[in-house]
């Protein structure tokens, strides 16, 4: 079984050049690739003129299926108008409650710990934009990668990087809010891995955090 | 003030003490042993008082904890931090700013901790008037120092930036530059160049094609293999 034609047979076959132009070496291997190419069925196909209809009415009973008009009509968007009258006592009665509810809350953090697994990611204040930013670690030899930082209270369970297939490269995809970010990953559970590609700066502890700035327009160095 | 508005302002203050006390003791409860969280209380109380920022210590005690780091180096740690921060608070002062946010004396921290002296955050916080912001000024040259560029340097070319008729998207885009610049294989100090003929008109800011976008903050790079103990 041959593994291809030569370049200039297969011109032969693309109507390039005629078989005659091939050299005699070739000509033997461009008239039969010839006469294997004439031996193809290329009578055209002819679609039957009732195919169009046929087509036509199919979609027309799914149209019109009860289930599909009923779903047509929950996903059809409209446009409401509430109307709410409401007396001033009711508005500030709502409003002492909920003071009232928000010292009880204050109050009854300062009595109980905070568990440790509150999700408390405010780093900047007055900050409510996030924006995903993408973090890549080559680390062929790690078992388990991790990103930890100021945006997830430097939780090292936090934010696992999943491996890209077998290549080496482990990555994910956090939404941070704006403002800047140290962080480190964590490899293997407990090995702190600066960003090798990101400025980084000494965390004081003899080590080195790495720095991200999150914009409005997204992830960058500063 | 009548003597009913004093208390008043007593109580309060002494209720937001009480409660800020009460909010690093709760954020800090498991995250670091108990000793290391008192101490870190007091300290953090003291800066409060002080009216520095408590964010970044409470922050530091939890990286420490989190890196298993002894506890006395996280008590040192926050407490060079809360040194740096008065420090930085003090300099933006003298740049002309009294009313500091805390967002700018942090930025101010983060830049004396990479190495740019006091009188370099006075004196960005100088030039950072609107509609530049000093938070980002201070953050941009500290970023471009912990990219190799020499801190005096650093300093210069933002300002220089900025005195030049730059728009804060330009100041807030020169390390991006400068990354750029060292992923094509340039030096820091060529990429200081760079930028200084930028600034006399011959690069690309303030027009012409802009530079190649740099590796997105550097995490979509395949670089090698960094697996090893900082």
């Amino acid at each position: 079984m041959t593994n291809g034609y030569h370049p200039l047979v297969k011109s032969v076959l693309d109507g390039e050049l005629p078989v005659e132009a091939l050299p005699p070496e070739l000509r033997a291997e461009g008239e039969e690739a010839l006469r294997l190419l004439a031996a193809l069925d290329r009578t055209p196909v002819t679609l039957s003129p009732a195919l169009d209809e046929r087509v036509m009415a199919a979609v027309r009973r799914h149209a019109a299926s009860p289930a599909r008009r009923a779903w047509r009509w929950l996903n059809t968007s409209r446009d409401l108008e509430v109307r709410l009258r409401v007396r001033r006592w009711t508005v500030w009665s709502g409003a002492l409650a909920a003071a009232a509810a928000g010292i009880v809350v204050l109050l009854a953090r300062g009595a109980a710990p905070v568990p440790n697994r509150a999700p408390t990611v405010t780093i900047r204040r007055g900050a409510p934009e996030s924006v995903f930013v993408r973090f890549v670690l080559y680390a062929p030899s790690a078992r388990q990668v991790a990103v930890a930082g100021t945006f997830n209270q430097w939780d090292r369970n936090a934010a696992p990087l999943v491996p890209a297939g077998a290549s080496g490269v482990w990555t994910t995809t956090l939404a941070l809010p704006v403002g800047q970010h140290q962080y480190a990953f964590v490899v293997d559970g407990a090995t702190w891995v600066v960003d090798p590609t990101a400025p980084a700066i000494d965390d004081g502890f003899g080590h080195r955090n790495s720095l991200v700035a999150v914009t409005v327009r997204g992830a960058r160095t500063l | 003030m009548t003597i009913r508005g004093l208390i008043l302002v007593i109580v309060s203050a002494l209720g937001a003490s009480d409660l800020a006390a009460q909010d690093v003791a709760a954020r800090l409860a498991g995250r670091v042993p108990v000793d290391v969280a008192r101490a870190v209380e007091a300290i953090a109380t003291d800066a409060a008082a002080q009216g520095l920022p408590v964010g970044p210590l409470i922050q530091k005690a939890i990286e420490g904890g989190a890196k298993g780091v002894p506890g006395d180096r996280v008590i040192t740690a926050v407490r060079t931090l809360a040194g740096r921060l008065k420090q930085a608070r003090d300099a933006v002062h003298g740049g002309g700013l009294t009313a500091a946010s805390p967002d700018v004396v942090e930025a101010g921290a983060d830049a004396l901790n990479v190495g740019l002296l006091v009188r370099h955050v006075s004196d960005l916080t100088r030039v950072s008037r609107a509609p530049f912001d000093p938070a980002v000024t201070l953050r941009v040259a500290a970023t471009l120092t912990a990219l190799g560029i020499p801190p005096e340097q650093a300093a210069r070319v933002v300002e220089d930036v900025i005195g030049s008729g730059g728009t804060p998207a330009d100041v807030s885009g020169l390390p991006a530059e400068v990354q750029a610049d060292l992923a094509r294989g340039a030096t820091p100090g060529q990429a200081v160049e760079r930028l200084d003929r930028a600034g006399q008109g011959d690069g690309h800011r303030g027009g012409g094609a802009p530079p190649p976008p740099p590796p997105t903050g550097g995490r979509d790079k395949k670089p090698h293999d960094p697996t090893h103990k900082p």
